[in-house]
């Protein structure tokens, strides 16, 4: 079963589509990272699937159930973006008030045990108003998980955050996950998501562009080597025949006049490519050879 | 009873969660100590000088005589009713909305859920209000006039849905509150206009608005629930389709 199962998910605002048909599964039990940069999409995607915002089109289920009714939502935790907390309410209040509007009554023992997972036990009666943003990310980290779903969303939960407090929710991450729950989370921390995601799904412009474990985007990235040639002239009646060997020799082929981009599995193939172009009389001027950095994945992503 | 009930319905428990919070928040601050105060003191006072003017013989019918003790809180409802229950409440959405409260209840509750959860809390403050008042009343009148309480009831579960529906209409908590005074002043006015005008363009109005099912002392005020369910339907659809 899945636990999230998005089918052309799409939202628009207007004639802007933020969200572009988004197909995407996670399995049980995984953590998955969801990185782009800001205004990718990332936020709109979450808040779709958790029910802040209602999809333009498509469809998506969470714990195998479509259109999420009130017994799913017991089972999903979500801890929003932008996390503005009841001023006037203890953060006790608010994990006892917020548990009974998932359904669930818990204990005073219960609500102390969560606010000690997120480092906030000593200010278990304080009113949110006083809380500093760092403390207000760690209370909205623990109402996400005070009932106890089995579907976590954190958006960027460690943002703001001192480096110990970092840590500390890294920590808890992973003992959730250790726990079978199934987290979904963004980030703009690369570190952080390479550190604890199990899979990655890299977002730019609305579309999800790449999903994968680590491994495989690393080698994804790593196998292929994006190589630009300035180069002379092209016969017109040589043209068609180059692009044509060209795309078999590489893949995302651009060609422009005087140069063209493409990605080839090894340096050997760029060889080759400066070998075929010498028998047809095509002088080159320049060979430009990119190979992405780990960073350069998710950002030129 | 009503609570246990609704607590053991499915999805009752996160409704009603919704609800007492709301209930209690309704008695926080100035305007709502102003507001009980006003009441309370209606219901006595105006008993008081019920009581005087039977002790003074004048010649009333028996009608009036039956209905003199609920007569003021009658006025207080039907006149400063509206403005009372928007000045308290017009918050009661956008407020969570705006500051974006809201997402944590969305995330864990249906929409529907909230809206009743909402509605009920300020109708349950209302309805204490009221009953308080009409107690007071009783203790000194020795009668409980329950279709007089009915009445008064039903005008308050309007006012409320009315302001859930500006409250979600209205996106800034800002302007609710500038256009529920507006509100609450015009619409007694307005309806009393609509309710006593010939002009037939408009008199068929009244149909519409609530002060012509409490015009007697019948069961006809039982549709101004029905008006009010309306409210609420549209209040929820137009609930669904807003952005968190």
């Amino acid at each position: 079963m899945w636990a999230i199962e998005a089918k052309q998910l799409t939202k628009s605002f207007g004639k802007h589509k933020v969200v572009k048909g988004i197909d995407l599964q996670v399995k049980t039990g995984e953590i998955v990272g969801f990185l782009g940069r800001n205004g990718a999409g990332k936020s709109t995607f979450i808040n779709m699937l958790t029910g802040i915002m209602e999809p333009s089109s498509g469809s998506y289920a969470l714990l195998g159930v479509q259109n999420a009714n009130d017994a799913i939502k017991r089972q999903v935790g979500v801890m929003p973006d932008y996390s503005s907390l009841y001023g006037s309410m203890t953060a006790m209040k608010h994990l006892s008030y917020l548990a009974a509007v998932s359904g669930k009554t818990v204990s005073r023992e219960w609500c102390i045990e969560v606010l000690k997972l997120v480092g906030l036990e000593e200010h278990a009666n304080k009113k949110a108003a006083k809380f500093s943003f760092g403390m207000k990310k760690k209370l909205a980290l623990a109402l996400a998980i005070i009932h106890d779903p089995q579907l976590i969303f954190l958006d960027e939960p460690t943002s703001g955050l001192d480096a110990e407090s970092v840590i500390h929710i890294h920590q808890l991450i992973q003992q959730l996950h250790q726990q079978g729950k199934t987290i979904f989370m963004t980030s703009h921390n690369l570190d952080e998501v390479e550190k604890i995601c199990s899979r990655i799904a890299i977002m730019k412009d609305g579309s999800i562009k790449r999903v994968g474990s680590m491994e495989e985007l690393r080698a994804y990235y790593q196998s292929t080597i994006t190589v630009t040639i300035k180069h002379s002239s092209i016969r017109s009646t040589d043209l068609s025949i180059i692009q044509q060997w060209l795309q078999q020799v590489g893949e995302s082929l651009e060609m422009e006049k005087s140069h063209f981009t493409i990605q080839v599995e090894s340096e050997q193939k760029i060889a080759e490519i400066i070998r075929a172009l010498g028998t047809y009389k095509i002088d080159i001027y320049r060979v430009d050879v990119e190979e992405p950095s780990l960073e350069e994945i998710f950002l030129e992503e | 009873m009503f609570y246990n009930w609704l607590r053991k319905k499915k999805g009752g428990g996160m409704m009603f969660a919704i609800s007492k919070r709301e209930f209690f928040e309704s008695f926080k601050g100035v305007k709502s100590i102003i507001i009980i105060a006003i009441f309370l003191m209606t219901a006595y006072f105006s008993t008081k000088f019920s009581d005087w003017l039977l002790f003074m013989n004048i010649d009333f019918t028996s009608q009036e005589t039956e209905l003199i003790h609920t007569f003021a809180i009658s006025v207080l409802i039907l006149v400063f009713g509206m403005l009372f229950t928007m000045g308290l409440s017009h918050d009661v959405m956008n407020r969570e909305i705006h500051e974006r409260t809201v997402r944590f209840l969305v995330t864990r509750t249906s929409r529907v859920s909230i809206i009743m959860g909402k509605f009920l809390g300020v109708v349950l403050f209302w309805f204490t209000c009221l009953l308080t008042s009409f107690l007071i009343i009783s203790i000194f009148a020795h009668q409980f006039d329950v279709i007089t309480f009915l009445q008064s009831l039903s005008l308050l579960v309007y006012y409320c849905a009315c302001t859930l529906l500006l409250s979600v209409l209205i996106s800034k908590p800002g302007f609710s509150m500038f256009l529920s005074m507006i509100i609450g002043i015009a619409f007694p006015i307005f309806n009393g206009w609509v309710f006593f005008t010939t002009n037939a363009w408009i008199s068929w109005l009244k149909y519409l608005l609530p002060f012509y099912y409490v015009n007697d002392q019948d069961y006809r005020f039982m549709v101004i629930f029905l008006l009010a369910g309306v409210l609420l339907f549209i209040a929820l659809k137009v609930f669904k389709r807003r952005e968190c």
